[in-house]
């Protein structure tokens, strides 16, 4: 190093921070021991690095609320809430079964009306569901879980993964190995396989193979997979098939389920027949005691059936007795001479039913004629209507941001928690009308429930815009200052219309979008309602750089 | 980068690891506010920041089984959050590209020691701080990370993707940055000599 010449900035810079090597730091001491106007630098330099440091470890303020709540166990315990949630829901759809829908039915029943809705054909007598016997089996097992749950949750400090899995299975194992104790199940499989007219059945049976009769007698329910499938004999609880041709000649107590190419029955359905099949034959000796549902191509009904018909085919022929009401749907419905409906007839479809003269209706046939939606008929308003609709939507965002800015960022930050947004809308979608409809339906709670439901449909309006403003942010990147977002938010609205009104796809991009922001909303509401922890929260205590010169050495000697 | 008189939480580590939610909580808590503080520096915005500190912790659950116990946890913390906040700092592409240019452009004036003293000594804590968020996205960075974070000149040239030698040259035109901007405020002019 040259006598008299001054260091440059960066070796007394390099200096400071200890990272020349122990040659040229002992340069650069001696030169600062002579040298005033570089150990006046090297001295700037050093506070200047602890006026850094300072000036960045000052704690000016606290930790903004929302991190301050407690994100990790929240995220984590979601899992556990989203059990808790659907728990509530499946009690709630059982309490308002139980509670009031099944006494309204009965009550209805008695009073002369028999149930006349798809739904409560499918949902409420059984078509569909083996029973609300059953469901109740389920919603025990359910409880348990749940109980179950709440067990191992409590316990989980003291519980490992692996014996937290071990515990699950051991449970799920022992309940395997009591419930065949209870119901002993007849398993049988072969190419050909027969139930002969002696032989007494006790428990369910499952039959595979191609040809497969049932012509003794069955204490349980039959399950049937196979080719040809014929039950001659007596089933006391449900037929559940899936075959090429079914036949049914023999007595069924409970209902029958079948998916098959064709079926034909000629013999007695205690209750209920759900069919999707290709061909339906009702023989003239065929009986239904309850209610018929079907979703078919061609359908001829010469039988009875006790209660309603409700029917989607291409074609069909009616000439037997409908002891409720018919409700159908197809191309075409004809209805002949021997023919006799004791409830309300309706159809609809591309041409009026052909009704023989000598057929027997309570009510005459009303016809409605079959519209086809397409894109051409929707005409210019339809598209000017949806985009002063997409402009409304837009406004109601704006108004919404301008009033609660923070939650329509913290709504749009949870809906990109894509997973979580999701799942939990569909247990939101779903569960909240039941609730709210449960505390309409107590007198208590009909303001409660009126509230909820107000704010359900509110809340659907708005999903629109969340998934929109996140549409928008994918495209324009993410801001969460109010006029960018407020753009991005248009924009995406703007999309999300354009897709929800194609054909065919938007009713399910509709339904993603209002499963997606129900759910953002949802997040962003529980989210509010966790306890904020105070914001004197212990910070990692960081020492400054407390000796930032090479030991040893000393500035400029001094 | 460990702290003095301070015990890396290695028992909190391990239970977290295990699935613990209330052990994960503590990490939390303990770590949240250093960590937003150096995303508060780092990033241009408050809201960046709180975006950041909460991404950087959705990370680090991610990313807890990788940590070597036989490290210091706190320096493998800040290098997640200093990668993760540079990362973040990087994709504004356009910005970024325009600083950088300018930045290796200005040629470095050799300061006047005794107004560089007087500079120092007169502005407060807040004063720096502010001045800090005026700064390019890299002087800012490199200055967090090597006054708040301690984290040594390998580590700042591998979260920035430069060569070791380039560190000193990135931190001394920061603070030459850095100092442009405090006296702008005032009537002191550090620049100088050559």
């Amino acid at each position: 190093m040259t006598p008299g010449k001054h260091l440059d900035e960066m070796t007394l810079l390099l200096y400071v921070e200890r990272q020349l090597d122990r040659e040229r730091a002992q340069e650069v001491s001696l030169h600062t021991q002579t040298c005033t106007r570089c150990l006046t630098l090297l001295r700037a330099l050093d506070r200047e690095s602890r006026l850094l440091t300072r000036a960045m470890l000052e704690q000016e303020e606290p930790l903004p609320t929302r991190l301050a709540e407690f994100r990790g166990a929240v995220k984590r315990s979601m899992q556990w809430i989203w059990g808790l949630v659907f728990g509530l829901a499946v009690l709630g759809v059982y309490t308002l079964y139980a509670g009031y829908i099944e006494p309204w039915e009965q009550q209805l029943e008695q009073a002369g009306f028999g149930s006349t809705n798809l739904l409560s054909l499918l949902v409420f007598q059984g078509a569909f569901w083996k029973g609300w016997q059953s469901m109740f089996t389920l919603f025990e097992v359910l409880a348990l879980a749940v109980l179950a749950g709440s067990a191992a949750f409590a316990f989980r400090k003291y519980i490992r993964r692996g014996s937290a899995l071990a515990m699950v299975f051991a449970s799920l194992g022992l309940l395997l190995a009591i419930t065949p104790a209870a119901s002993a199940t007849e398993f049988r499989k072969g190419e050909t396989v027969t139930v002969p007219k002696d032989e007494n059945i006790k428990g369910d049976l499952f039959m595979t193979g191609n040809h497969l009769r049932m012509d003794g007698t069955v204490d349980g329910d039959v399950f049937a997979f196979g080719q040809q499938l014929d039950v001659g004999g007596h089933v006391t609880g449900d037929v559940i098939c899936f075959a090429q041709a079914t036949r049914i000649s023999g007595q069924v107590d409970g209902n029958i389920r079948a998916f098959a190419n064709n079926i034909t029955i000629s013999g007695t359905v205690e209750r209920n027949v759900l069919s999707m099949n290709e061909v339906v034959n009702l023989d003239s000796n065929g009986k239904i005691g309850h209610s018929l549902t079907l979703f078919a191509q061609s359908v001829t009904l010469d039988g009875k059936i006790g209660r309603d018909f409700v029917g989607f085919f291409n074609q069909a022929n009616l000439s037997g007795l409908i002891g409720g009401s018919l409700q159908a749907r197809g191309q075409s419905l004809a209805i002949s001479s021997g023919a006799e409906i004791d409830g309300k007839a309706s159809f609809e479809g591309d041409k009026p039913a052909m009704v023989s003269n000598e057929a027997k209706l309570a009510s005459p046939l009303e016809f409605t004629k079959h519209e086809h939606h397409t894109d051409h008929e929707r005409g210019v308003g339809y598209y000017i209507w949806r985009l002063i609709w997409t402009a409304a939507f837009v406004l109601l965002g704006l108004v919404l941001y301008g009033l609660f800015p923070r939650f329509a960022v913290e709504t749009v930050q949870a809906g990109e928690q894509y997973g979580a947004a999701f799942g939990l809308g569909t247990l939101v979608t779903f569960g909240l009308p039941i609730a709210a409809i449960i505390a309409c339906v107590t007198i208590v709670g009909l303001l409660l429930g009126f509230s909820t439901l107000f704010l359900y449909v509110f809340m659907l309006l708005c999903t629109g815009i969340v998934v929109g403003t996140i549409v928008g942010q994918w495209i324009l990147g993410r801001t969460t200052e109010f006029w960018p977002l407020a753009g991005r938010m248009a924009l995406g609205v703007l999309l999300v219309r354009i897709v929800t009104a194609i054909p065919f796809i938007g009713f399910w991009a509709a339904l993603a979008v209002v499963l997606w922001g129900v759910g953002a909303i949802s997040l962003a509401v529980y989210r509010r309602l966790q306890p904020v922890v105070a914001p004197n929260i212990p910070s990692v205590p960081i020492t400054p750089l407390s000796s930032p010169l090479p030991p040893n050495t000393t500035v400029g000697g001094m | 980068m460990s702290v003095p008189g301070r015990t890396e939480p290695t028992d909190l580590i391990v239970q977290a690891r295990t699935g613990d939610a209330d052990a994960w909580g503590d990490l939390y808590r303990e770590f949240a506010p250093a960590i937003f503080r150096f995303c508060r520096r780092a990033m241009p915005t408050h809201e960046d920041a709180e975006d950041a500190t909460m991404e950087i912790f959705m990370k680090l659950r991610g990313k807890l089984e990788q940590y070597d116990p036989t490290r210091s946890f706190t320096a493998w913390l800040y290098k997640i959050a200093a990668n993760h906040c540079w990362d973040m700092l990087r994709r504004r592409k356009g910005r970024q590209a325009k600083e950088t240019d300018d930045v290796d452009n200005v040629p470095l004036e050799h300061p006047d020691p005794n107004q560089l003293e007087r500079l120092i000594e007169e502005r407060s804590n807040e004063e720096v701080r502010k001045a800090l968020g005026r700064l390019g996205a890299r002087a800012r960075m490199a200055l967090v990370m090597r006054y708040y974070s301690d984290m040594s000149y390998d580590e700042i040239a591998d979260a920035l993707g430069v060569r070791r030698a380039f560190v000193g040259v990135v931190l001394l035109r920061a603070r030459h940055e850095l100092r442009q901007v405090l006296g702008e405020n005032s009537a002191l002019a550090v620049g100088g000599t050559r």
